[in-house]
């Protein structure tokens, strides 16, 4: 190295560095113009990352009350997951059946369904590390991009690859449309069954409602239960001396 | 060539069909002037709904009574090795069938895994109770005729649940008869009866419910449609499957115009 720069005649070396100084400048310029589109591909990759460790973080938290943990679920989700976009995709093409009113609950109910069922299914998931692997963009407009990654787990067990559905919101940043977990898109799956509880029930889009109300109470009564059970620990030792199960 | 095998395959399909509409008697179309539900009757693509949906409560019944209970003593009662051994016994055993089929889609590397998997497993995995060739990397994928029937272009058509088996809708029914003729167990036990097929079949079917009981409860417990939902599931992981994990994003529906608030 210090031969080289020796051996390099002084006025080549001032234009060279006068040339560093210029591509310096340069990309200065262009990053404080552009500061978004640097790299959109590591953008949403990081993102995704950012978004798991959130998760993780969430689910590893000790000392959490159920409900403490869902509230931080629902902030997570009401401001990374597009429900709206959801809630119509889910509909296929009754989309247009609801009335106002039956919309405006419709739109409430499914962001509850969300919160609990998500926040309950990725409670089965501890001791795991996340890694993004790579993104593929999805459509001409630059819009939507595929997130892929993968859970691997300390335990052994075979690692759940997971794809990220991202939608680019106009004044930067991300949204979640869907994640598909081994090979099943959440959204897809939520679309097949409420539209099949919509034609089964001749049309009506209160039967939905009314499915979705029911969902959303049982998932409720489990979680009034395993918070009774955790907080009256003396008749659940009593009952295991017994020889029966604290938890039935 | 393969036009023809398609043709072929689906006069069969057809048939199968045919004879399935036939034992329904009944299928629901709905009223052709309500655009909303002929689209999402299409979009369901289960014409034998009614009879499809009768199996599964049937299923159902047997799991409560039978199948999960079974399931979870051998869960129970096993260590975590001996399952280990079983499952590993029995994926050994269907590699001849997963070779043909990696040969028969054209998929070299992968029928080269399985063949390079099937001699370390044989060998050092002791008949294949252990599963070495996954450290060595050649890790265990899966492959089936109905997979390859949809390689060469066969749709999936209608969905269909058949006791016992589940869902099997006529591609993968199809592939689950040509996959027996695969299996060199098919002819080393031709004339022996049914007992080492069937134990086959059984102990596979116990297996594959003592690794999901807790997914199934979960699973069961929030869907608004648990029928509906299975078959969204069943779909989503064979496209899945079909696709040997890769994500082909021209595949995924058009959601850009989807405005709901």
């Amino acid at each position: 190295m210090t031969t080289f720069s020796e051996a390099m005649p002084s006025l080549t070396r001032r234009a060279a560095s006068l040339l560093v100084f210029a591509a310096l400048a340069a990309g200065l310029v262009i990053a404080s113009l552009s500061p978004s589109s640097a790299n959109p591909a590591e953008e949403a990759k990081d993102y995704v990352q950012k978004l798991a460790d959130e998760t993780i973080s969430i689910l590893s938290k000790d000392g959490q009350t159920p409900s403490e943990r869902e509230a931080a679920f629902r902030e997570l989700f009401t401001e990374n997951l597009d429900i709206p976009r959801v809630a119509g995709f889910a509909l296929g093409q009754y989309a247009r059946l609801p009335s106002p009113e039956e919309k405006k609950e419709y739109l409430q109910l499914i962001e509850e369904f969300i919160v609990k069922v998500y926040a309950n299914r990725l409670s089965a998931y501890t001791d795991q590390t996340f890694h993004v692997n790579g993104s593929v963009e999805k459509g001409s407009k630059g819009k939507e991009v595929i997130v892929e990654s993968k859970i691997e787990f300390a335990s052994g067990r075979e690692p759940v690859p997971v794809d990220w559905w991202l939608l680019r919101q106009d004044g930067g940043g991300f949204k979640v449309f869907d994640v598909k977990v081994l090979g099943v898109w959440m959204a897809q799956e939520q679309r097949d069954t409420f539209i099949s509880v919509i034609r089964n029930n001749g049309g009506k889009f209160e039967a939905l409602l009314k499915h979705l109300r029911a969902q959303i109470g049982q998932a409720e009564k489990e979680i009034q239960e395993k918070l009774t059970g955790e907080a009256q620990p003396q008749p659940g030792d009593a009952q295991t001396e017994e020889g029966i199960p604290a938890s039935e | 060539m393969i036009k023809l095998v398609n043709n072929k395959v689906n006069k069969a399909l057809a048939l199968v069909l045919g004879a399935s509409l036939f034992a329904a008697g009944c299928a629901t179309a709905p009223d052709p002037a309500d655009e909303a539900a002929v689209s999402s009757y299409e979009e369901a693509n289960d014409p034998l709904e009614p009879m499809n949906r009768y199996f599964f409560e049937l299923n159902r019944f047997a799991d409560i009574i039978l199948l999960r209970p079974a399931a979870e003593i051998y869960d129970g009662v096993l260590p975590r090795q001996a399952k280990q051994g079983v499952r590993h016994f029995l994926d050994n055993l269907r590699a001849p069938v997963i070779l043909a089929n990696d040969m028969l889609q054209g998929e070299w590397n992968r029928a080269g895994t399985t063949a390079t998997r099937f001699g370390i497993n044989t060998t050092v995995g002791v008949l294949g109770l252990d599963d070495p060739a996954t450290d060595y990397g050649y890790a265990r994928h899966g492959e089936d005729f109905g997979q390859t029937l949809a390689v060469y272009g066969v749709n999936e058509g209608p969905y269909l649940f058949l006791p016992v088996l589940g869902p099997a809708p006529p591609r993968d029914l199809t592939g689950v008869v040509v996959d027996q003729f695969f299996d060199p167990l098919t002819y080393i036990f031709w004339d022996d009866g049914y007992t080492v097929p069937v134990t086959r079949f059984v102990l596979n079917g116990v297996d594959l419910r003592a690794r999901n009981l807790e997914v199934l409860d979960e699973i069961e417990r929030t869907s608004v449609d648990y029928y509906a939902t299975i078959r969204s599931l069943y779909r989503q992981s064979r496209a899945e499957e079909i696709a040997n994990g890769q994500t082909n994003v021209e595949d995924l529906p058009d959601i850009s115009n989807i405005n709901f608030e």
